[in-house]
C-alpha cells in the first residue's frame, strides 16, 4: 500500500481520477450551484420581505420583464462563450424596431414585410461586426462598438428624432399579447423561452456549438484541430444581431411605440444577467441554463426592491448594483473558479 | 597576482521533489571574464543560473559575491548587487523607443516628470561608446531586427549597473551576422572589466567568446577549462560523458518508394529554403536548437505560419500559397505544437478532446456522446492513456499522458503525414519509449512522420532520416545510421 500512496492518481481503480471522499463531492457539488443559491436566497429574502412578492401574478411579472433581456442574452451567450463581446445589442434592437415601425407606419408596407426588414438589418449588423473584427483583427470589442454607432446613427436618420407609435400588429402581438384571452399566457415570455430553448439545443447538441466552446476555451486549440475560428465568431456574431433585433421588435411592441434613441440598459443589464449566471467572460464556460439562472437572479433583484415599499425610490439603483457586485463575488468565490495560476 | 573572484559558489546543491537539480557544485568568475556554462539540456545550467540571478532563493551551499556572503531573495536584489540576468525570451518592449527600452524601470524624472531628453541624451551617448551610434535611441525598438533588439537588452542591464551580466543562449534566435555583432559587444564589455556567465549550444560560439568553460552533467559539476586548453571535441565528449553511444538502430530498411509530404525551398522570416521529403512509412526528424526555425517551418507546413516562397506538396495534392489548417487536415496532415497546453482542451474529457478534429466524420449535424466514444475508445486504449477513463478531463493527466491524447486524437481517422513538434518533451523514460513506439507503430503501418525536436535523443531515437537546422538553413541532412548526439550537436 505504501508503495501506491506516492501516485494517487494510478492507485484508483477502474482507471478513474483519485477517489474524492463523499463530503468533498457534495461541497464541490454545492459550490459549483452558487448562481441558483444566490436566487433562492433572494427569492426567500423578497418573499419574507414584501408580500407581494411570491404571488403567482407578480412571478409572471418578473418572467415578462426579464423576457427581452432573455432574447438578448440567447445571443450575448453565444458570443461570450466563444470569448467575444458585442457591445452593438441595444443599439441594434433600437434601429430594428424603428426600420419595422417606418416601413409600416410610414412607408405602408404589408405586414410581415416591415418585421423582417428590421430582423434583417440586425442581423447585417451583427455579421459586419464579425466580419470587420476577424478580417481585421479589431477586437469585438471595437467593431461591435463601432456597429452601435453606426446602429445608433441610422436609427436617428430614420426617425428624424420623432417617436413613432405606429407599429406592425405582429410586434404588438408578440411584445404584449397574450394567448388565450386577457388571463392568457403572455406571448413575449414565449419568444423569449423558445429563444433560450433554441438556443440551448443548438449550443448543446450540434457541432457548431461546440465549435463555440472550443473557439472561447482555447483559440489556438480550436485551430490546430481545424475549427475556422474566424467562422465561428462571426456566426455568433450574426446570431447576436438577429436576437437583438428579434429583442428589439419584442420590446417595441411591449412599449408600444418605436423609439429614436436605444435604451441604454439593455445592454450592460444583458451582460450583466449572462455573466452573473456563470457565463465567463474569457469564454468556453457557461450556457443556456447559467444565463437562465442569470436573468432570474436579475429580474428577481429588480422586482424585488420594487415590491418593498419602504425603500427610497432613488436608492433603488444604488443597491442594485450593491447587490449585484456581491452576487458576482460570491459566486466566483464559491464555484472555485478562482484562478490558481496568477499570470493569466 | 592571486585576485578575488566576482563571485563564488560553493558546493550549490538544489533539489525539485524527486529531482536532485545540482549536486555540490562549485563555480567561479572572475573579473573581467567570460565564462561560458556547457551541458545537455537538464544537467542543471538553468537552475544554476537562476540562482546566480536570484530566481531561487533556496538551494543549499555559499554564494559569496567579492568574498561577502551573499543571499538574494529576488532578481530584484541581484541587480541591485550589479548582477543582471539577460533571458532567452527578449523581455524587451517592442513599442516603446530605445531609450525607453534602456531606462525601463528606472527612468530619470526632472520635477516628478519624465525627462526625456536627458534620456535619449544619455543612452545615445552610452550607445556610442560600445560602438552602436547607429541605432537612433528615439526610434521604436520593434522596428529594429531581433538582433539589434537583444542587444538593447544587454545594454539595458549593463547600463542599470550590473557589472556581472549572465546571458541565457542569447543567439539563438539571431542570424549569423547579428551573432557577429554580439560577439563583439561582449568583447567591449569585457574590455570595460565587466564579468559574463554565457549560456550556449553552440560550441563554436562558446569557443570564440570564452575565457574559461565549465561542463555541467546530470547537476555535478565536470570540469572547468581554459578556452585554449580544450577543442569543441573534448567539449563534447565531456558535455556527453565520454560514453558515446552508438544510436539505437530502429532505421527502417530502405527510404521509401513512395513521398506523402514534398516541401520544397519553402522560405518565411525565420527559415529559408527549407526542402524536405516524408515518404510513405518513414520517420523524418528535424533537429535543431530553440530558436532554429524548426518548430515555424512545421508551423507553415501546416498552414499556421505565414511563408513567403516555396511549395507544399501532400500525396501529390500542391497546397495553395495560403492555406487553413482545417484545409491542411482534409488533405491528410496532422500536427501537434512544442506546447501541450495549446493543443489540448485542458478542462475537457479525455474523449471530446480526441474526437475534436473529426466531429464532422462521427455526426453530420449532432455528434452524440455515444457516437464519440466508439470512435475514441478504441484509440485511448490503443495508446494506453493512465489512468484510462475517457470521461476524465485532460488537464489532470500527466504530461506523457497528455501527449499520448494528442497523438491519439489523430489515430481515429489517421492522416498521411503527421509533423509532431517535440514529441517527448518532459516526460520520464517510460513514457518517452511508449510514445516512440507508438509513433514507430504509425510509420510501421504505412504513414509518414515529420518529428520535429530540440533533443537530439528524440531524433536519434525514432528518425529514419535527420534533418539538422541551424539559424533557419539546413546544414545537413542524412541517414540515422551509426549517428550519435556529437554528431548532431557538432552540427548547430
Amino acid at each position: 500500500m505504501s508503495t501506491q500512496t506516492e501516485n494517487p492518481q494510478l492507485d484508483a481503480p477502474l482507471g478513474r481520477l483519485r477517489p474524492q471522499s463523499a463530503s468533498s463531492v457534495w461541497i464541490r457539488r454545492f459550490t459549483a450551484l452558487a448562481p441558483i443559491w444566490t436566487l433562492l436566497v433572494m427569492g426567500i429574502f423578497f418573499s419574507l420581505a414584501s408580500p407581494s412578492f411570491a404571488r403567482p401574478i407578480n412571478l409572471n411579472n418578473i418572467l415578462a420583464q426579464i423576457a427581452t433581456l432573455a432574447i438578448f442574452g440567447t445571443g450575448m451567450t453565444f458570443v461570450l462563450l466563444t470569448g467575444q463581446i458585442d457591445l452593438s445589442i441595444a443599439a441594434v434592437a433600437g434601429l430594428s424596431g424603428m426600420i419595422a415601425a417606418h416601413l409600416y407606419g410610414n412607408l405602408n408596407y404589408q405586414e410581415p414585410i416591415p418585421l423582417i426588414a428590421g430582423l434583417a438589418t440586425a442581423t447585417l449588423l451583427g455579421f459586419v461586426g464579425g466580419i470587420a473584427s476577424t478580417r481585421f483583427r479589431i477586437p469585438t470589442f471595437m467593431s461591435t462598438l463601432a456597429v452601435s454607432l453606426i446602429a445608433g446613427g441610422l436609427n436617428t436618420y430614420v426617425s428624424k428624432g420623432r417617436t413613432l407609435s405606429e407599429i406592425p400588429d405582429l410586434a404588438i402581438f408578440l411584445g404584449s399579447g397574450r394567448i388565450g384571452g386577457q388571463d392568457g399566457f403572455r406571448v413575449i415570455i414565449i419568444v423569449a423561452a423558445l429563444s433560450l430553448l433554441i438556443g440551448h439545443l443548438v449550443l448543446r447538441y450540434t457541432r457548431f456549438g461546440r465549435y463555440v466552446y472550443m473557439t472561447g476555451a482555447s483559440l489556438p486549440a480550436a485551430r490546430l484541430v481545424g475549427v475556422n475560428t474566424d467562422m465561428i465568431i462571426i456566426i455568433t456574431l450574426t446570431i447576436s444581431g438577429f436576437m437583438a433585433g428579434l429583442a428589439g421588435i419584442v420590446s417595441m411592441g411591449r412599449l408600444g411605440s418605436a423609439q429614436p434613441v436605444e435604451v441604454p440598459s439593455y445592454l450592460i443589464d444583458t451582460i450583466g444577467a449572462v455573466v452573473l449566471g456563470g457565463t465567463s467572460l474569457t469564454g468556453g464556460r457557461g450556457g443556456i441554463p447559467q444565463t437562465i439562472i442569470g436573468l432570474l437572479i436579475y429580474g428577481t433583484l429588480r422586482n424585488g426592491l420594487d415590491n418593498i415599499p419602504s425603500i427610497d425610490v432613488y436608492l433603488k439603483d444604488f443597491i442594485r448594483g450593491i447587490v449585484l457586485l456581491s452576487a458576482l463575488v460570491v459566486n466566483l468565490v464559491f464555484s472555485g473558479k478562482r484562478a490558481r495560476d496568477k499570470t493569466n | 597576482m592571486n585576485v578575488q573572484p566576482v563571485i563564488e559558489l560553493k558546493n550549490i546543491s538544489k533539489r525539485f521533489l524527486n529531482l536532485q537539480a545540482l549536486d555540490q557544485v562549485n563555480f567561479d568568475l572572475r573579473e573581467g571574464e567570460t565564462h561560458a556554462l556547457v551541458g545537455e539540456n537538464g544537467a542543471g545550467k538553468s537552475t544554476l543560473m537562476k540562482i546566480l540571478a536570484g530566481i531561487y532563493s533556496e538551494y543549499d551551499g555559499e554564494y559569496l559575491l567579492r568574498g561577502a556572503p551573499l543571499h538574494l531573495m529576488s532578481p530584484g536584489e541581484a541587480l541591485h548587487h550589479g548582477i543582471g540576468m539577460i533571458h532567452q525570451e527578449l523581455s524587451v518592449m517592442p513599442e516603446l523607443s530605445v531609450a525607453e527600452n534602456l531606462f525601463l524601470g528606472r527612468q530619470l524624472t526632472r520635477f516628478g516628470f519624465v525627462d526625456w531628453k536627458r534620456m535619449d541624451k544619455i543612452a545615445q551617448d552610452e550607445l556610442a561608446k560600445l560602438g552602436f551610434e547607429h541605432i537612433d535611441v528615439r526610434q521604436r525598438l520593434g522596428a529594429y531586427p531581433l538582433g539589434t533588439q537583444q542587444v538593447v537588452e544587454v545594454l539595458r542591464v549593463m547600463i542599470s549597473g550590473a557589472q556581472v551580466l549572465i546571458m541565457d543562449e542569447p543567439t539563438s534566435a539571431l542570424s549569423p551576422a547579428e551573432v557577429e555583432r554580439l560577439i563583439q559587444l561582449i568583447d567591449t564589455l569585457r574590455q570595460t572589466n565587466r564579468s559574463i556567465i554565457y549560456i550556449s549550444h553552440f560550441l563554436d560560439e562558446v569557443m570564440r567568446v570564452a575565457d574559461r568553460i565549465t561542463v555541467l552533467r546530470d547537476g555535478r559539476k565536470v570540469t572547468t577549462l581554459d578556452k585554449t586548453s580544450t577543442n569543441v571535441n573534448e567539449l563534447i565528449s565531456l558535455i556527453l560523458g565520454h560514453a558515446v553511444e552508438s544510436a539505437p538502430t530502429h532505421v527502417s530498411e530502405s527510404g521509401s518508394q513512395q513521398t506523402l509530404l514534398d516541401v520544397n525551398q519553402l522560405t518565411a522570416d525565420v527559415f529559408k529554403d527549407v526542402s524536405l521529403k516524408v515518404g510513405k512509412g518513414e520517420i523524418i526528424g528535424v533537429y535543431g536548437a530553440i530558436g532554429a526555425g524548426h518548430f515555424d517551418l512545421a508551423r507553415a507546413i501546416f498552414g499556421m505560419y505565414r511563408y513567403d516562397r516555396g511549395t507544399i506538396n501532400v500525396d501529390w495534392h500542391v497546397f495553395p500559397a495560403e492555406f487553413s489548417a482545417a484545409y491542411a487536415i482534409k488533405h491528410g496532415l496532422a500536427y501537434a505544437t512544442e506546447s501541450r497546453r495549446q493543443s489540448l482542451f485542458m478542462e475537457d474529457a479525455i474523449y471530446r478532446n480526441v474526437t475534436m478534429p473529426h466531429l464532422k466524420q462521427i455526426g453530420m449535424l449532432v455528434p452524440t456522446s455515444q457516437h464519440e466514444m466508439q470512435v475514441a475508445q478504441p484509440v485511448i486504449e490503443r495508446v494506453n492513456v493512465q489512468p484510462g477513463d475517457p470521461l476524465n478531463p485532460v488537464g489532470k493527466l500527466s504530461g506523457g499522458n497528455q501527449q499520448k491524447v494528442v497523438i491519439a486524437r489523430w489515430l481515429a481517422f489517421p492522416p498521411k503525414v503527421f509533423v509532431m513538434c517535440e514529441p517527448t518533451r518532459g516526460m520520464d523514460v517510460g513514457a518517452k519509449s511508449e510514445v516512440l513506439n507508438i509513433l514507430r507503430a504509425f510509420r510501421d503501418q504505412g504513414y509518414g512522420v515529420l518529428v520535429v525536436s530540440s533533443e537530439p535523443e528524440t531524433v536519434l531515437a525514432v528518425c529514419d532520416r535527420i534533418i539538422v537546422m541551424s539559424h533557419g538553413d539546413v546544414v545537413a541532412e542524412m541517414v540515422n545510421k551509426n549517428l550519435n548526439k556529437d554528431a548532431l550537436m557538432r552540427l548547430l
